[in-house]
């Protein structure tokens, strides 16, 4: 058996998440083979990379070219690109299709539900299956050994290019984005106003992060949903998380699981939250966040 | 004398076409609006007394010493006059016929001067004084008739002086002016005050009129608030009627008071302008009728918004003007119909709504706070218990309200009360989704918790939120809910009293602030105080009892941002100076809304719900 | 246009998740339930459409008898009509679901020119449903759409990578799934909501198939075991904050 791994890299740098799910590949068979688009990216630890020859995303045609590899089981990284390219390969090989596992032997696999705030475990059922792997469930191992590169053209149907990328438009205003900020300060009802935010943003700039939001700031008009960290908002892994007035809903959480350390300020000591952050202040978030950013001031004069 | 009686029959026929197109033109508008959601013809003998102690008696107006005796000097003074009128046209007609009672000459001389003095109080505060409660009122207006009623009873005095016919003509045509002018402008008052003091809440007066949502009904008989001026029920009409500009109202509001656009005075102009300048015109068009909204006129849509509902300007106002109703209402409209309303309350809305509390936290987690205590939680087919404790939505998901259930319930328990919480079965009481404007989900809890209730069979209910209290005892009745329902500080005071809690009294010096909720609108005053004397030493405010100042919370404002000065700190201000080390409460949100008052303002001041005071000092 | 909209009922968790005695679900007891997320912001998404363009959207959900709840709430938002392909309210896998979607929308008498699914249903967030339906129908089909127009019979569709958006045009008829964030759902009138009482709902019984992607039991995720380590209270533990920030190399 052999599992075939969607690569996704930029520039031919193989994307953090896609290693993990060469790892995880590793773990769940002997042979793994690995399939990539738009370049040849630098992979190890493979016996064959196939490297498609289709121009721009499409995912019905990249979802072809793996299929006409004939695989059994194919694996990817669980973003979107992933999750979308391998349910399209699902529905063209008959196969069936888990996403955001986080172990899986033979045919039995744990998966997230709830954006990871429940786990399931299921039984796959059929001869050709498909996985993607759940963002920073699987530690990356690296392994050595070059691959065999095979360029390859797949025949694609003309139904497989209609959905495809004609143009990319850049949306970001400058700055760090949401998902890339090696520290974020949130602010959840606690904060109390739009205004209130003030001072997180201050904090934020002092330490080189953005801020976000929780779903109830989005909905109360205070912040646009592009801060929005939770499971239908952005999911954000920095260095440190620091929510405050936020009590720690599930849906949140699943937003910020892949934060390293987590920092809440929240005046109750029994909100859902303590249990998940690493260090707690309790009190009055606008008082406390005043107060560490003129703390850092005098350290830093 | 013939061309006497003519010319005295002309002026009075013109006077009276005058006031009677009006009047007419007053009565089409009312036969035009809907009927209040409440009954307004019951209790006669409490309206009556109404009528004898705010109307004859001016109770209302004496709550400002001076203002109040120079008002009803006046009055009073048209009262014993009015025969004169009748006299003076005899006078005028048949002078020979005329009564000549020297006892009644006396007593209407005397009454006159009262008014002239009435008057010339009157002067001397607008004029000289300027009080900011008239800021937005038509100055002029009143300057106009304190003159005309000035020179009525001027004219009355020199008529008796010299006999003259001269100043009978001049005494009859003023009060025929008089007469025509009266119903085209705010002392229409004179007419109408009595019949608003007549149909105005005897009691409940927490509770507000339910609208009905008959599925079966055509949409357009159903009514969401005030839309446009075909909304306006008679009472509203009536109100705006009565309404004499005198600014009690806005003085003794305190989104006014913190700066704020809010002027509860504005808005029953803002209601009365819209109605005479729309509600003809509504009349003409009938069906068809397709105007503006009364909150797009002036400011009142902004204005909703600022309120919390604390009923200080319905106990100040004169002419028992219901304020709050129309201000809900508005609201109401805004909500349910056109969906405009401050966006950091929809959450809030949706929270109620979709998860049964306006924290949207799961109701599963509801019984959290008793962690730890020996409480129980009433499952369907339970036995009955004496007490049902409904704990409120804020004491089950806030930290520092917490605090106050905790010891409510270690209180009951250490007394031997018996009694049980619903649990995860109790959702909102409502209070917050109907005070937004939200009376949709409001009546949806409210007949999810009858029923409930109802299932369980109880007939106590102890509650130590006052507006769940208010709800409970007040507006579920509408809904089929008739409960024996306490607030919290009167139980626990009674347990005080019959020996069943001993609390030891004592050093620290306690200023209790009273809750709108229990105070004003529901008479709940001497209970708490009667906690405070048991643990400490009682010093008051100046605004207490039913002049309280509002913490801020009401009126959905625990979930809405003040766009002006605080409420909560105004109120904060007043607890510090009072010297007192502690603040004590009977509210949740009075607890929060406090408590952030004291950290934003640096007091050191400890606030604190009266059930943990008692708690504290029983060594409970 | 004819617009179809899928939605799917969830239960509104809170800070923890509970389960049943037998594992197999969540405990929904005293829970209040709502359209997932996504799926909300579609259903907005296709009211707006069809305001601006005239037509009609149609909700669709498979569930229980109580999903009936989440339609006419999308009623409410503007849908004219709905139907419902009732369940037991077990599990149903991706495929099965697909399925019994495509069996209901294949028998529409109008079909919809454009079908609106969330990207993953807040619960089992299987991410393939809109795909698979999309492949059963033949038609194309963009995933993750942060904004949408309708332009002369074919659809600009924006795809949120990071911070960029790609932009995709596909012929009609299609298939779109969308984020949350695309628009903010509006407050439903209660006019609105009185008269979704009165509009139709349909009722089917779908016929389920083996699951293959079989749901054996589900499990709570294990915590930490402890609480977090309180620095402080109050701004007094700012200090101790930066200590902190100091030693992760942040501050």
């Amino acid at each position: 058996m052999t599992a075939l791994v969607f690569v996704e890299h930029v520039g031919g740098v193989v994307d953090e998440l896609s290693l993990q799910a060469l790892t995880f590949a590793r773990g769940y068979d002997d042979d793994v083979e690995a399939v990539a688009f738009g370049g040849t990216p630098a992979v190890t630890g493979v016996g064959t990379l196939h490297v498609a020859e289709i121009d721009g995303y499409a995912p019905q045609a990249w979802a072809r070219a793996i299929a006409s590899l004939a695989p059994t089981t194919v694996v990817a990284a669980g973003t979107d690109r992933g999750n979308e390219v391998l349910a399209h390969a699902a529905a063209m090989t008959g196969g069936v299709f888990a996403a955001n596992v986080v172990r899986a032997d033979g045919d039995a696999v744990t998966r997230q539900r709830w954006g990871g705030s429940l786990l399931e475990e299921a039984r796959l059922h059929g001869d050709v299956k498909l996985m993607t792997v759940a963002p920073h469930a699987v530690a990356i191992e690296e392994a050595a050994g070059e691959p065999a590169v095979q360029p390859f053209a797949p025949e694609l149907e003309e139904a497989d290019l209609v959905a495809r990328v004609v143009e990319r438009v850049d949306t970001s205003t400058g700055g760090l984005s949401l998902a890339e900020a090696p520290v974020v300060v949130s602010g959840g009802r606690g904060v109390g106003s739009a205004e209130g935010f003030a001072s997180l943003e201050e904090l934020a700039g002092m330490l080189g992060g953005v801020v976000g939001c929780s779903r109830a700031v989005t909905m109360a008009g205070w912040r646009p949903h592009t801060d929005q960290v939770g499971q239908t908002g952005t999911k954000i892994s920095p260095d440190l998380y620091i929510p405050c007035g936020i009590s720690g809903a599930t849906q949140h959480m699943a937003g910020c699981k892949g934060a390293k350390k987590l920092l809440a300020i929240n005046s109750d000591p029994e909100a859902p939250i303590m249990a998940t952050a690493d260090y707690a202040v309790i009190g009055d978030v606008l008082e406390i966040v005043p107060a560490i950013t003129a703390e850092l001031r005098r350290v830093r004069a | 004398m013939i061309a006497s009686a003519l010319a005295l029959a002309a002026a009075v026929a013109v006077a009276g076409a005058l006031f009677a197109r009006r009047v007419l033109l007053l009565g089409r508008l009312v036969r035009m609006a809907r009927p209040p959601g409440i009954d307004r013809t019951d209790d006669v003998p409490d309206r009556v007394r109404a009528e004898a102690v705010v109307v004859l008696g001016q109770r209302k107006l004496l709550q400002r010493l001076v203002p109040g005796l120079m008002h009803a000097f006046i009055f009073w003074a048209f009262i014993v006059l009015f025969p004169a009128i009748f006299i003076a046209m005899i006078e005028i007609v048949a002078p020979d016929s005329a009564p000549q009672w020297g006892w009644y000459d006396a007593l209407s001389d005397a009454f006159c001067v009262l008014a002239l003095i009435g008057v010339a109080t009157a002067f001397y505060i607008r004029k000289v004084l300027r009080p900011r409660r008239f800021a937005g009122s038509h100055l002029g207006e009143a300057d106009l008739i304190l003159a005309w009623i000035a020179a009525i009873v001027t004219t009355l005095l020199l008529l008796h002086a010299t006999d003259a016919r001269v100043f009978a003509w001049a005494h009859v045509l003023l009060i025929l002016g008089f007469l025509a002018y009266l119903p085209h402008s705010k002392h229409l008052h004179i007419a109408t005050a009595a019949i608003n003091v007549y149909f105005g809440r005897t009691r409940a007066r927490g509770r507000l009129e339910p609208l009905r949502f008959d599925e079966d009904a055509p949409e357009e008989d159903l009514r969401f608030g005030i839309g446009s001026v075909k909304d306006l029920t008679w009472k509203q009409m009536m109100d705006a009627f009565s309404c004499t500009e005198c600014g009690r109202c806005q003085d003794a509001c305190p989104a006014y008071a913190t700066g704020k656009v809010l002027s509860p005075k504005l808005v029953v102009m803002g209601v009365r302008d819209h109605l005479f300048a729309e509600g003809p015109k509504a009349l003409a068009a009938g069906e068809e009728y397709d105007g503006p909204a009364v909150a797009s006129h002036g400011q009142l849509e902004e204005m909703v918004w600022d309120c919390v509902t604390c009923g200080a300007c319905v106990q100040a106002c004169p002419v028992n003007i219901e304020q709050i109703d129309h201000i809900v209402d508005l609201r109401r409209h805004l909500v349910m119909v056109e969906s405009r309303f401050p966006a950091e309350a929809e959450p809030m809305l949706r929270d109620v709504e979709r998860q049964g509390n306006p924290w949207g936290k799961p109701q599963a987690e509801r019984a959290g706070w008793a962690e730890g205590l020996d409480v129980r939680v009433l499952e369907p087919g339970d036995p009955v218990p004496e007490y049902l404790y409904w704990v409120g939505c804020a004491a089950s998901y806030d930290e520092r309200a917490r605090e106050g259930a905790r010891s409510t319930a270690k209180l009951l328990l250490a007394a031997g009360v018996d009694f049980a919480i619903l649990g995860p079965l109790e959702a909102c009481t409502g209070d917050p989704a109907r005070r937004m404007g939200n009376e949709f989900v409001f009546q949806a809890y409210a007949e999810q918790n009858v029923e409930t209730l109802n299932e369980t069979g109880v007939t106590k209910i102890v509650a130590s939120c006052p507006h769940c209290f208010n709800t409970l005892a007040n507006e579920y009745p509408d809904f089929g809910g008739r409960y024996e329902v306490v607030h919290h500080t009167e139980l626990l005071a009674e347990l005080v009293r019959d020996g069943r809690l001993s609390p030891a009294k004592g050093e620290q010096e306690i200023t209790y602030h009273d809750s709108c909720y229990l105070a004003r609108h529901n008479d709940v005053r001497a209970e708490p105080r009667e906690l405070a004397a048991a643990v400490g030493t009682p010093v008051e405010m100046d605004r207490r009892e039913e002049r309280t100042f509002c913490c801020g919370a009401g009126g959905a404002h625990m979930w809405m941002e003040e766009n002006a000065g605080a409420i909560n700190e105004e109120r904060v201000r007043e607890a510090a100076a009072t010297g007192a080390g502690t603040l004590a409460v009977a509210c949740p949100f009075c607890t929060v809304m406090l408590d952030d008052g004291v950290r934003s303002r640096g007091d050191d001041l400890r606030v604190v719900d009266l059930a943990t005071l008692l708690a504290e000092a029983t060594d409970t | 246009m004819n617009v179809l909209v899928c939605v799917k009922r969830v239960p509104l968790t809170g800070g923890k998740m509970v389960l049943t005695a037998d594992e197999r679900a969540i405990e929904t007891r005293h829970l209040g339930f709502t359209i997932s997320p996504h799926e909300e912001c579609g259903v907005e998404e296709a009211v707006r459409i069809v305001e601006a363009g005239g037509g009609s959207v149609t909700v669709l959900t498979l569930g229980p008898p109580e999903a009936e709840e989440q339609l006419r709430d999308a009623m409410a938002l503007g849908a004219e009509r709905a139907v419902l392909l009732e369940t037991d309210g077990s599990d149903w896998d991706p495929e099965a679901t697909a399925a019994a979607l495509v069996e209901a929308i294949r028998a529409e008498e109008a079909q919809p020119d454009l079908i609106v699914f969330g990207n993953e249903s807040a619960d089992s967030g299987g991410f393939q449903v809109g795909i698979r339906v999309a492949h059963a129908l033949g038609r194309p089909i963009v995933t993750g759409v942060k904004a949408l127009a309708v332009e002369d019979g074919a659809l600009r569709a924006e795809q949120e990578v990071g911070s960029a958006r790609d932009v995709y045009r596909v012929p009609l008829p299609a298939v779109v799934t969308v984020k949350e964030g695309i628009n903010l759902p509006r407050y439903p009138s209660v006019p609105a909501k009185l008269r979704a009482r009165r509009k139709p709902v349909e009722r089917r019984t779908p016929a389920g198939a083996a699951p293959r992607l079989e749901m054996v039991r589900l499990v709570v995720p294990e915590g930490r075991g402890k609480q977090a380590e309180v620095l402080g209270e109050g701004p007094g533990a700012a200090p101790a904050v930066v200590e902190l920030l100091q030693k992760l190399g942040i501050a």
